[in-house]
């Protein structure tokens, strides 16, 4: 297990001999994360509620996507791609190492720099703006809450991993990627809660992946959901974890077959 | 007991064709049209423990893909592998810590981390103990000289010195098998000296069995008795170095250098002639004429020095390759 730590530390120790470049980007993230809260925080201002959100669990759902997108949308395993295509890959199949948890603890030494960050700068916003904001005190809801992003945390991972195996046919590797991120950007709910778009979209939603990254976390944090959702939204994110995992290594097998380890 | 046999490997490749230019592309996007290559077709040899071979052939022979295969990074079109008892691609752990692949082109460092740190990440992939892995360490980076440089980060490194640290981080679980494709490549006069003198030592000293590419003829001839020839795909020696050339190149060379001028048209009839810039003459002597030729030299014409000489083994390779290609 040493080994996986040690590719952890790496990680952190390479993202740290670029600062400048990690902080101007954790920056880029405060500005647009405060652009959405001040936005939401005019829209609501008052004792007005769009939807069945008032300002505090609006506010809180905001705040709580930039967490959680630290945590769970951090993944660099799309990476993949760039060392199937550059032959770089060949030095991990010469070594008897794992290259899925290769990848999972990469992330995990990425996603601990993100997140010591992401919480600084949620402090910082806490104590320079003084939000409202809405605490849950149900330990069960946070257990749920906690629980549902370590299932998001798995399928954003296989995605994105799934993504990068694309490298093994063909070298336009970022033609994928780029559509996934439009589609995330919009469907993950990092910009609004997704209950917010009409009823008839949002039931196909609940079947895609998308809905479960950031949103159903969230959802479940403020309380709002009702028993049989969360049982739902659990069993459908399970399967999608399950169905990812499967299907990576199926592609992850074929994709070997036909690998000329070229590059060099 | 052969610690590597190959029966009957062939691999293709599927290459796709594109026309130049951008309809040459727009095209591509409706019909791509295929070509098979054949890289490696139907070769078959065994190597014993602790054997050192050269695996020799021009560019685009099929010695890397050939390397690859019996690594496991290829799975192969056709045929069998066996290397340590193992099937290759199936990538056992046990299979790997064994074996090793050196690459001149290869990067498994951490570009942005001292070197160092790459070392300790493979101590504990491969689950190298403490005692070994300071040994080992200390005593490649002593030879090849690098003790100055183990915490400067890879990126601030040399070609040369890169070059080094990717052969250490490849060493550091002592491999039974080696591989090692162009091991030389980058590195200065007196490095590519050291480095053989290591791959002779680690040869000896483990009993480790090496297969070894290399574009210097010096590295074959200086570190290798047995070669195999490879080109197009296929095995054209196999065989001792030694009878390589009595085998391809049955002649000597005499160089002759004269006192005085001398006729072209005289010397023509001495026989087939390599070079003639007076007042050096180089001649190609098939062996059971060395001595007529030679003394009919020293007979007929006014000579400062002359000197028999064995064909250079660059030579010989250059023959077979050519020969083949007919």
């Amino acid at each position: 297990m040493r080994k996986y730590f040690l590719i952890a530390k790496n990680t952190w120790d390479e993202t740290l001999t670029y600062r400048v470049s990690f902080i101007m980007w954790r920056v880029r993230n405060t500005i647009q994360l405060l652009t959405i809260y001040f936005l939401w925080l005019v829209v609501l201002s008052g004792n007005k509620t769009i939807l069945g959100y008032d300002q505090p669990a609006m506010l809180t759902y905001i705040l709580g996507t930039s967490l959680l997108d630290a945590i769970v949308l951090s993944s660099r395993s799309y990476a993949v791609g760039e060392e199937i295509n550059s032959g770089n890959l060949m030095n991990f199949l010469l070594r008897p190492i794992n290259y899925f948890k290769y990848w999972l603890a990469k992330d995990v030494g990425d996603k601990a720099m993100n997140v010591v960050f992401s919480l600084i700068e949620i402090s910082l916003i806490f104590i320079i703006l003084k939000p409202p904001l809405f605490f849950q005190t149900n330990l069960f809801y946070i257990f749920l809450f906690i629980f549902s992003a370590f299932l998001a945390f798995f399928i954003y991972f296989f995605i994105n991993f799934l993504l990068g195996l694309v490298g093994f046919w063909s070298p336009e590797i970022w033609a994928p990627r780029f559509i996934f991120i439009t589609i995330l950007g919009f469907f993950s709910g990092s910009l609004f809660p997704l209950d917010i778009l009409p009823k008839a979209i949002f039931s196909i939603l609940k079947f895609l992946p998308f809905t479960y990254l950031l949103y159903f976390p969230l959802k479940i944090y403020l309380g709002q959901l009702a028993f049989s959702e969360v049982l739902q939204g659990l069993i459908i994110s399970s399967l999608w974890v399950f169905g990812m995992y499967y299907l990576v290594k199926i592609v992850w097998k074929k994709g070997l077959k036909t690998y000329a380890a070229y590059g060099k | 007991m052969s610690v590597i046999s190959v029966f009957h490997l062939s691999k293709y490749y599927q290459i796709h064709q594109k026309e130049p230019g951008i309809t040459g592309s727009i095209k591509s996007l409706f019909s791509r049209k295929y070509e098979t290559v054949k890289a490696v077709n139907d070769i078959s040899f065994k190597i014993n423990e602790g054997e050192l071979v050269g695996f020799i052939g021009p560019n685009g022979a099929g010695k890397t893909t050939t390397l690859k295969c019996l690594s496991g990074l290829l799975y192969p079109t056709k045929g069998e592998i066996r290397v340590l008892g193992f099937n290759p691609y199936n990538r056992k752990p046990e299979f790997l810590k064994s074996i090793s692949l050196v690459m001149g082109q290869k990067n498994q460092l951490w570009w942005d981390l001292p070197s160092i740190d790459t070392f300790l990440l493979n101590k504990e992939i491969y689950a190298v103990p403490d005692g070994e892995y300071n040994k080992v360490l200390d005593e490649l980076s002593r030879l090849l000289d690098v003790k100055k440089i183990l915490k400067t980060p890879v990126k601030k490194l040399s070609l040369g010195q890169r070059m080094k640290m990717e052969l250490i981080a490849s060493l550091i679980h002592s491999p039974k098998v080696l591989f090692l494709d162009e091991p030389t490549i980058g590195l200065d006069v007196v490095m590519q000296k050291n480095l053989r003198e290591f791959i002779k030592e680690y040869n000896m000293r483990f009993k480790a069995t090496i297969v070894l590419t290399s574009h210097y003829m010096g590295d074959v001839e200086e570190l290798c008795r047995r070669v195999i020839i490879i080109n197009f795909g296929k095995i054209v020696f196999d065989g001792q170095l030694s009878s390589l050339v009595t085998k391809y190149a049955p002649y000597k060379k005499i160089k002759v250098l004269f006192k005085e001028y001398v006729d072209p048209k005289k010397v023509d009839i001495l026989g087939k002639i390599d070079k003639f810039e007076y007042p050096l003459l180089i001649l190609k002597v098939p062996n059971e004429k060395i001595n007529s030729v030679s003394s009919n030299i020293l007979k007929n014409f006014n000579v400062e020095d002359i000197t028999i000489e064995d064909p250079e083994v660059e030579d010989v390779i250059a023959q077979v390759y050519t020969e083949k290609r007919k």
